[in-house]
């Protein structure tokens, strides 16, 4: 029964999958209904998961039922606990989804929605997921240790340490990135930060009632927490209304670079019961609500896709940024298609509470799943918009100026025609007043899925409602990844401040803690704050370099997956880790290498730091710079934005390098050379 | 010795599936308290009988920590060195 079951639903899931491709591809000239989107990427995910990571699963990895995992091992009822598998899941997906495959996806919609969605469903399948899932297997077989300390056991102590470095400078740019995201979302917008500085008092009550009242009650506290957070997306609107409170709330992008830098110090040292930790659950309690509610409204609201399939700006002049397709659509979306940053939580705490090996499939592989899937439905709230609208709202003021009427001419200039009414109408029913140059994802997705949701729950009324809650809930969890990554970024300073000045990597001596953590904030601060007084629109800049980090991160972690399948004699199957590797490296190097060495200012980061440096020097003020100082600044960061790049760009050609060796080793050995925890180290052994 | 080891584990295992936050045989209170501590653990925060159990089976007659230690423990360890967390 069972074997019929199979027999008739994987051709039928097939079916329904290819239908949904072709109305995707042959709907030329009318809009195509984003459910068939949609669709289109359930079915390879069910066709991916049930097929694919079964070979992973059995053939490659030889996964192992009876063989005890760190959770069976070492359970201790505290860290290391075998959970139960679809509750794991659950805590995976909330550890590894954020804001990062809600930004790529809505800034590559630019190419129109078919490349993007090509390469999310492509590179979840064929990369992020088999990272994910690998990185996972190998960690479990290692006792739950981390990406850098197993680099450091399989691959030696000098690509460790170098890996440590590498993803110190990616933590970096990613903080920075995510903050410029919540500055461009929340500049001149009254409501919208009155309800995000709403969440810091409602976090600290919440805290105090988890530590105080009712120790571990999770629930119970997030739920007033939602309901208040509710109540101060209501207050918002009357605050953004007040002629009294609106000015308070109503800041520069400066105010508020320099506001979340003074509060990701502040944030980063106090006890985390008191803020982190109830922000976190609240943000996980609107993530995984926000993300069911989204599938369901587009699926019950069927709305067309207004972006069409492909648009003009593959050839690489978009406006939101520029570059070619190859290789900048796999850069911009990271997270979604393949994302270097899940191997730190595949090694993380993932690995300690996975309770049989056999799970590791639907965990690691499946969470990734699900991630493209939040990547597609973002793709798919960009697209619902007018391409209008869409070109509005992420090209910068450089390109379209400050007025409605000014960008709508830019703009129907390109062939999506927009009248400045049809701006200024939509900025009105968001309850914003004005929705130009607000790159960086978060506000256009808000838009889309408010349109999605109003259709769905209260009309047009609902808009601003479901917009700013929108911008709420991707706002909350940056800033708990802005609080909980400077941390991080804090414990990595000490220590390795402390192989120069031992008492520096002291985690208990509190000047040496305020000066990791004033480092940290300083670091990102500064790429934030570059970021945000770039005329050129700073995200088109960052968002690249953070893509080219990530990716790069990725390339890492399977270059680590692929010299452990080697080690473990697995050498038949090494494609499956060695086609992704060497994707990535081809596309990230490609764009590492562009973004430093291309002619074209547009693009180059030493052309257009040339261009500027020159015409500093000759006395002349290049738009959109307004004075020689503007001029050489623009010029120093694009030469250290060529930095970083070069720096990424020679890890990954090292660790390429480091990798090789390893493997040629391994492959003259006559046995396997992986160093795993034996099957038989029992739980006594290894308590002892 | 070696299949001294080998039960010891097996012993373990049960215990852990007993535990681990599946749905769990019983009345409807057992029920709802098993599907309220499987969406805590979603938030990561660990399950406080399992501990108990866990505590009384390996390290029979110790002190245990209290609810409120334990609590406090648990998001001290999670979240103290920052955490990992996702673009």
């Amino acid at each position: 029964m069972n074997r019929l079951v199979s027999f008739l639903l994987w051709p039928a899931i097939a079916i329904i999958g290819a239908f949904s491709f072709a109305a995707l591809a042959l709907g030329r000239g009318e809009s195509v209904n984003a459910v068939w989107l949609v669709t289109a990427a359930l079915s390879v995910y069910l066709i991916a998961y049930r097929f694919y990571s079964k070979f992973i699963a059995d053939k490659v990895l030889q996964v192992d039922p009876s063989r005890p995992t760190p959770a069976v091992r070492h359970n201790d009822g505290l860290d290391y606990v075998p959970t139960n598998k679809w509750v794991l899941y659950g805590h995976h997906f909330a550890a590894i989804a954020g804001a990062g495959p809600l930004v790529g996806p809505v800034l590559a919609a630019q190419m129109g929605f078919l490349p993007g969605t090509l390469w999310i469903l492509a590179g979840v399948v064929v990369a992020g997921a088999v990272q994910d899932f690998i990185v996972l297997f190998v960690s479990v077989r290692r006792d739950g240790k981390s990406l850098g300390e197993m680099i450091k056991m399989e691959l030696g102590p000098i690509p460790g340490s170098l890996a440590l470095v590498g993803v110190l400078a990616i933590m970096i740019i990613i903080l920075a990135v995510l903050a410029l995201v919540v500055v461009k979302a929340l500049t001149a917008s009254p409501w919208g930060l009155f309800t995000i500085f709403a969440t810091i008092p409602i976090a600290l009550l919440m805290g105090c009632y988890m530590r105080f009242i009712r120790p571990g009650h999770v629930g119970e506290a997030s739920a007033f927490g939602v309901a208040l957070l509710l109540l101060s997306i209501v207050l918002g609107r009357a605050v953004a209304e007040s002629p009294s409170w609106a000015p308070l709330f109503t800041l520069s992008g400066e105010q508020l670079a320099w506001a979340l830098i003074i509060y990701g110090a502040i944030a980063a040292s106090l006890p985390v019961w008191l803020m982190l930790a109830p922000r976190d659950y609240l943000s996980t309690f609107l993530k995984i609500g926000t993300i069911v509610a989204l599938a369901i409204g587009i699926y019950y609201v069927a709305p067309k896709l207004a972006m069409p399939a492909t648009t003009r700006f593959l050839d690489g002049t978009g406006p939101v940024f520029s570059g070619k397709l190859f290789p900048f659509l796999f850069i911009t979306i990271a997270c979604g298609a393949v994302s270097g940053f899940h191997s730190l939580i595949s090694s993380g705490t993932t690995p300690k509470m996975i309770e049989n090996e056999s799970h590791m499939r639907l965990i690691g592989f499946g969470g990734m799943l699900a991630e493209s899937f939040v990547a597609v439905m973002a793709l798919t709230a960009a697209c619902v918009l007018d391409p209008g609208i869409y070109f509005a709202m992420n090209a910068p003021t450089a390109i379209i100026g400050t007025t409605a009427a000014n960008a709508a001419q830019v703009i129907s200039g390109w062939g999506f025609t927009i009248t400045p009414d049809m701006i200024t109408q939509t900025a009105k029913d968001i309850g914003e007043t004005s929705i130009l140059s607000r790159a960086g994802g978060a506000p256009t997705l808000a838009v889309g899925m408010a349109q999605i949701l109003g259709q769905a729950l209260g009309g047009k009324a609902m808009e601003a409602f479901w917009y700013h809650f929108a911008i709420l809930f991707e706002a909350l969890f940056i800033l708990t990844a802005v609080d909980a990554g400077t941390r991080v970024g804090r414990f990595m300073i000490q220590d390795m401040l402390g192989h120069v000045y031992k008492p520096l990597g002291n985690t208990e001596y509190l000047p040496a803690n305020l000066l990791g953590t004033g480092l940290c904030v300083g670091l990102w601060g500064y790429f934030l704050y570059q970021g945000v007084v770039d005329p050129l629109g700073g995200i088109n800049t960052l968002w690249q370099l953070f893509g080219v980090g990530n990716q790069m991160l990725a390339g890492i972690a399977l270059l680590l997956c692929t010299s452990v399948l080697v080690k473990m004699k697995r050498q038949r199957y090494v494609w499956v880790t060695l086609v992704p590797t060497a994707w990535l490296l081809i596309t990230t190097l490609t764009a590492g290498v562009q973004k430093i060495f291309d002619p074209d200012p547009k693009i180059g980061f030493l052309s257009l730091a040339r261009k500027f440096s020159d015409a500093a020097a000759q006395g002349t003020v290049l738009a959109p710079a307004k004075s020689i100082a503007e001029m050489q600044r623009v010029a120093f960061n694009n030469y250290l934005d060529a930095v970083v790049c070069a720096f990424f760009v020679v890890l990954v050609v090292a660790m390429c390098i480091f990798a090789v060796k390893v493997c040629m080793q391994a492959l003259k050995q006559a046995n396997p050379t992986a160093q795993e925890i034996p099957p038989l180290a029992g739980t006594q052994g290894a308590l002892a | 010795m070696k299949a001294a080891t080998e039960d010891d584990r097996m012993a373990e295992l049960e215990v852990n599936h007993s535990a681990s936050g599946a749905p769990a045989q019983g009345g409807f209170r057992e029920r709802a308290r098993s599907l309220c501590s499987a969406c805590r653990q979603v938030f990561g925060m660990p399950d406080y009988e399992r501990y108990l159990a866990h505590a009384a089976q390996r390290h029979p007659g110790a002190p245990v920590l209290t609810p409120s230690d334990f609590f406090v423990q648990a998001i001290e360890r999670k979240y103290g060195k920052g955490g990992a967390r996702c673009c």
